[in-house]
């Protein structure tokens, strides 16, 4: 197809599989995605808040 | 008739007693709220408005459009990572409100009818998935059915009825996810934005907190 995405998804999706865990590796990024996001929103300084706190 | 108590007149009175028009649309926000991890709600609810804007566009045009078209396969891609954001937000949103404990100071029902929303939105996309009329949404539905006649529910919820799933997924579901997230919203203005916890409450103590306030100095 000449619209040919940027990964190949035309295959069954990859999953990992370990004792009762069993997810698709795209879920599982995902999910790390939102972890990532999560923690960067707590942590990383808001503009302007140094300057508020301070004033 | 003039100056009497009808109807028209309590109500309005209610709706203001409830809803003062400064706590509707405030000045300003609290300066605790200069953190990325209150930007979620409004992420959410700016994917919600894609969703809607997309989906209504979809359903002007239909399946052949959506699947033969390059600009419908354009908004038919717009509303699925519309979608997706909206779940990625709204999940962040709910871990921070979560973390942040924010049913307290009489926020229980702001906190309920955003768990509800969460959950009414889960069938709302799940319906969009069997509403694509193809090969995947036939694939997903016969194994949903499946999985949902384990549970009883029956022919009430026929994920093979195509009428009855676009129903559901353009029209009754959307109506109680936008529902409950305008409450939602008006609830949170209502009560105003949940502070953060307090460090004695974190079992940090009067000294740490100190600490923090004299290193912010």
């Amino acid at each position: 197809m000449s619209l040919a995405a940027i990964v190949n998804l035309n295959h069954p999706a990859t999953y990992v599989h370990w004792h009762f865990f069993d997810m698709s590796v795209s879920n599982i990024v995902v999910i790390v995605l939102m972890i990532i996001v999560f923690f960067a929103a707590i942590l990383l300084p808001f503009p302007g808040s140094r300057r508020r706190s301070e004033s | 008739m003039s100056g009497g108590r009808n109807w028209t007149v309590r109500l309005r009175e209610a709706g203001v007693r409830a809803m003062p028009p400064e706590k509707l649309l405030p000045d300003g926000q609290p300066v605790y709220m200069s953190s990325w991890i209150y930007l979620f709600g409004v992420l959410t609810i700016a994917a919600l408005v894609i969703i809607i804007g997309s989906g209504v566009i979809l359903g002007l045009k239909g399946p052949a459009w959506w699947h033969y078209t390059g600009i419908g396969h354009f908004f038919n891609s717009v509303h699925l990572w519309a979608v997706e954001l909206f779940f990625f937000f709204m999940v962040i949103h709910l871990w921070g409100k979560f973390f942040m404990v924010a049913w307290r100071g009489g926020r229980a029902r702001t906190w309920m009818s955003g768990a509800i929303a969460f959950l009414i939105a889960i069938p709302c996309a799940f319906t969009g998935y069997i509403s694509q009329q193809n090969f995947d949404a036939q694939w997903i539905a016969t194994q949903a059915k499946d999985g949902l006649n384990s549970t009883g529910i029956g022919a009430f919820f026929n994920v093979l009825n195509f009428g009855q799933m676009y129903t559901y997924h353009v029209l009754l579901l959307p109506v109680i996810v936008v529902t409950l997230v305008a409450a939602h919203i008006l609830l949170v203005r209502r009560s105003g934005i949940v502070p953060p916890l307090p460090l004695s409450e974190l079992g940090i103590g009067e000294a740490a907190s100190e600490g923090v306030a004299g290193s912010a100095a």
